[in-house]
């Protein structure tokens, strides 16, 4: 007898996509096939994963890709520390470790014919673009779509050829964003911090839904935008990040308050954030 | 009634031993007495509350997790067994047996842990109704008491003024052991002695209401100041179970292992890309005290602190969550009037 | 006045003068002794001095926690001073306000110059406890093969908790060896292979530096000997290089100091 939930699936790497600086991209085929199917029957969007190289160790991300597409699983990641970096150093051909998926996740079915609203920065496009997909795989099911993505420099954002596409889709509307100072000669997008793009593009919030993910700060500026556009603070969604090891809620380092970020997250509603100890963020 | 002689308790190991248990003990170490496992010829000390707990040998401080053979670039999983002996445990304390049964919630939570279960299935718990208790000990405070039987097997009780055991089988696992253990028991009568009394020193529910008004207080940066982060509470404590997930490994082989871990540390929350939640001691202690009065009261009915007083005991500045609490509970009484 | 009518006064009058924003000395908690921080005159009533004060209060000197609140004044044995006296060798700090306590009279507020001639003068010949000499002893007096036996099953104990380097004023290290990862030099795991290497590892980074305070034994949750360890090495550092840590706050560390007149015997 083995510890069953922490027998990692074997992954294979079937794509390698290099996004910006340190942030790389993975496509993930499923060695064994009753693992692909358990995986689908669980997964929603806003899970999240262990990844895992053995020798090095297991690090938590999302599962970027949605569940409409059951071939595989993607993930984005920043290379951080010694298990991103061996799982960076992996190649396409090559293995990696996989158990999951893990935590709530966004409960996209409430949202049928609403509008709905993604922020992201930096980084924190990966989490929300699942979901993106996810929606945008089920022509008809939902609202209209905004997309609102800034990055420090152009280097920085992720995900470009989607971008692309997103932005020619009649049924998107996308406005991507540089820092000030992070624009190249070329740049066709705003210049702007994501808050004031935001605010600029004035998505209306009744009714509506929208999700909200990238480095803190971001978040803390863009919370009263959105409030102020009339999202209601039970319709704004992100997701929280925190050091994780089991994600099972056994080994006790990813609560913040009483909530464990790994089972009761990682997606979390504003209304839900402000109930929760802001000094143990 | 089985009765025991009071120096027959390494007769009682041995003959378990024989039967196939692994046999652990009270056995003196040193200056401290611990649980550890019974070699014959060793005396068993059930006198003083020993230093460890019980909960290494159901929770071990490391364990093989998961197991990969490694070939240049490639690997593949080999098999990690999960190593749970048929085992005993003489005399472990009624707050000892109290954690397994918080543990157990925590190993279950919705993900079930089969180490943890196999070996909690292959232990039998004899508890030992405390017949002394030290300044340390609050077990009367958190909802137990010395001669509790929550979590045990069996019990053995002192009799006749300490000269006799009296051994008592609380379910199956525990009538198994008693049958295995019949030829050193005797058929007979005893009167058992009074147990331990142990003062109630605060009222923990004033404590769990407490938690949920003050994640602010200046009580956590005082507590901040004297606590050296050092992980002895944590592991001392039968109920502490956080864990650290490592992989370690030659060329050829990688093991993934979990090892105790501990929120009082700096390293725990520390993110990867530098940010920590915990920045300060202040904040590791906060989260001793609410997880096991606050959280763990929210997420699973009752507290994660079963009084054993170990912490306190082996605190390098002498700090005590019983004290702590009692303050606590103190400060709440004067709000109120 | 008997000592910690004294040790008050100062403390009080430390605070008031604005000299100490926090005074770290011993009170009493049931029948031991705990630290206590005091940071208003008003308060310096539950500061106690007695042969029960054993922590080693340096060791608060290096926590960010106290190192904010400002000047700090320290009720000092001469184990702390010594430590100090360290901590200033290895230019982790650069003054210190001490209440100086020995077993025998309290000396007043000293600062480290202070507290280093007092040390010279008075404390220059603190032996170990004759038990401790005397375990020593049984050990050197061992067969390699019991010697290592020993300390198999000792190391056998350790849990990795780390609390003998947290105790230690001197294990200052921002980041220990055995929490680096790129590579992992210590096996993580409390086992056999990485309990020798983590212990080994303590002991002879203190070599040269422990002035054998016992305040890691006596944090050592698990009972592990360690002064045993620390004896020995000092005991080899004080017969090879002839130092004594903690009486001069200009040595150079034996840990970090070279002399070209060094036993090179080991370069082979
Ligand atoms: S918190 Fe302290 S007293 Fe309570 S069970 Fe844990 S070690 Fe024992
Ligand atoms: S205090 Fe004791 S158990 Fe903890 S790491 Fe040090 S030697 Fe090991
Ligand atoms: S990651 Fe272990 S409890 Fe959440």
């Amino acid at each position: 007898m083995t510890i069953a939930i922490y027998q990692s699936a074997m992954m294979n790497i079937v794509l390698a996509r290099d996004e910006a600086p340190d942030v790389r991209t993975l496509r993930l085929q499923f060695a064994d096939e009753a693992d692909r199917v358990r995986f689908f029957q669980k997964y929603r969007v806003g899970m999240f994963g262990l990844y895992g190289v053995p020798g090095a160790g297991e690090s938590a991300f999302c599962v970027a890709s949605p569940p409409t597409r059951t071939g595989y699983v993607e993930c984005t990641f920043r290379r951080t520390g010694r298990v991103t970096a061996a799982i960076r150093d992996r190649e396409v051909g090559q293995a990696v470790t996989f158990r999951g998926p893990y935590g709530n996740s966004f409960p996209i079915e409430s949202w049928k014919g609403r509008a709905i609203v993604f922020i992201a920065g930096g980084i924190g496009l990966p989490p929300i673009r699942s979901v993106i997909w996810n929606v945008l795989d089920r022509p008809g099911d939902f609202g209209p779509v905004t997309i609102v993505y800034g990055a420090r420099t152009v280097a920085d954002l992720v995900y470009k050829d989607e971008l692309a596409d997103w932005g020619a889709r009649p049924d998107v509307k996308l406005v991507t964003a540089v820092d000030p100072g992070g624009e190249t000669p070329d740049w066709k997008g705003q210049v702007g911090f994501v808050p004031f793009v935001l605010d600029h593009a004035a998505p209306p919030g009744a009714g509506a839904v929208a999700l909200v993910c990238g480095p803190p700060i971001m978040i803390k500026f863009t919370l009263p935008v959105l409030l102020k556009l009339g999202f209601a603070p039970k319709d704004v969604y992100t997701t929280l990040e925190n050091r994780m090891k089991c994600g099972v809620g056994q080994c006790g380092r990813c609560n913040v308050g009483s909530t464990y970020v790994c089972r009761d997250g990682p997606v979390f509603t504003l209304d839900q954030l402000r109930h929760m100890p802001a000094a143990d963020m | 009634m089985k009765i025991l002689d009071a120096d027959k308790l390494p007769d009682l190991a041995a003959v378990l031993a024989a039967a196939g248990y692994r046999v652990v003990a009270p056995v003196r170490d040193g200056a401290q007495v611990r649980m550890a496992e019974w070699k014959p010829g060793l005396a068993i000390d059930a006198g003083p509350i020993p230093a460890n707990s019980v909960k290494e040998f159901l929770f071990p401080r490391c364990e093989v997790i998961a197991r990969y053979s490694l070939d240049g670039d490639s690997f593949a999983p080999q098999p990690a067994p999960v190593d749970a002996p048929k085992t005993a445990v003489l005399a472990v304390r009624p707050c000892d047996a109290a954690a397994m049964v918080a543990l157990d919630k925590v190993f279950n939570w919705e993900y079930r842990d089969d180490a943890w279960n196999a070996r909690r299935e292959a232990t039998t718990l004899v508890a030992l109704v405390c017949a002394a208790a030290d300044d340390e000990c609050f077990c009367t405070s958190v909802g137990g008491a010395p001669d509790a039987r929550l979590g045990a097997d069996a019990v053995l009780r002192c009799a006749d003024g300490a000269s006799k055991f009296i051994l008592e089988a609380l379910g199956e696992k525990g009538q198994a052991l008693l049958a295995a253990a019949a030829g050193v028991l005797a058929d007979g009568d005893a009167r058992p002695d009074p147990p331990a009394s142990v003062p109630v020193r605060f009222d923990s529910k004033a404590v769990t209401d407490w938690c949920g008004e003050n994640f602010e207080s200046p009580l956590w940066r005082d507590l901040g100041l004297a606590c050296l982060g050092c992980g002895s509470c944590a592991y001392a404590c039968p109920v502490c179970h956080c864990f650290d997930i490592q992989d370690e490994g030659t060329r050829s082989e990688a093991v993934r292992l979990r090892n105790w871990d501990t929120c009082g540390l700096a390293l725990f929350t520390q993110h990867s890309g530098g940010h920590n939640p915990r920045p300060d001691q202040a904040a590791r202690w906060r989260q001793r005290v609410m997880h096991k009065f606050r959280y763990f009261v929210e997420r699973f009915g009752g507290l994660a602190c079963t009084g054993c007083g170990r912490c306190a005991r082996l605190c390098p500045a002498r700090l005590a969550i019983s004290q702590v609490c009692r303050e606590i509970d103190e400060a709440r009484k004067a709000a109120a009037k | 006045m008997s000592t910690s009518e004294a040790i008050r006064a100062d403390a009080a009058r430390l605070l008031a003068e604005g000299r100490a924003k926090l005074v770290i000395g011993y009170r009493a908690r049931g029948p031991h002794r705990a630290p206590a921080f005091v940071s208003d005159p008003a308060g310096v009533d539950v500061l106690i001095y007695d042969n029960l004060c054993k922590q080693n209060l340096a060791v608060y000197l290096r926590k960010p926690e106290v190192r904010s609140r400002g000047p700090v004044a320290v009720v000092a044995p001469p184990a702390v001073m010594r430590s100090l006296v360290v901590l200033a060798a290895e230019s982790q700090l650069t003054e210190a306000t001490v209440l100086a306590v020995g077993p025998d009279a309290y000396h007043g507020v000293l600062d480290l110059a202070g507290a280093a001639a007092l040390l010279k003068e008075k404390y220059a010949d603190l032996a170990p406890s004759p038990e401790l000499l005397e375990a020593l002893a049984k050990l050197d007096a061992m067969s390699p093969q019991e010697r290592a036996r020993f300390w198999t099953d000792q190391f056998a104990k350790c849990t990795r908790c780390y609390a003998c380097r947290a105790a230690c004023p001197l294990c200052y290290c921002a980041r220990c060896i055995v929490e680096k990862n790129v590579p992992q030099w210590i096996s993580t795991a409390a086992a056999q292979h990485g309990n020798f290497a983590w212990q080994i590892i303590r002991a002879f980074h203190q070599a040269g530096r422990c002035t054998l305070c016992g305040a890691c034994e006596a944090a050592c949750p698990q009972g592990i000997p360690l002064m045993l360890l620390n004896l020995a090495l000092s005991e080899e550092v004080a017969k090879q290089f002839g130092e004594k840590p903690g009486y001069d706050p200009a040595a150079k560390p034996v840990i970090g100091s070279w002399k070209p007149d060094d036993d090179q015997g080991f370069v082979r």
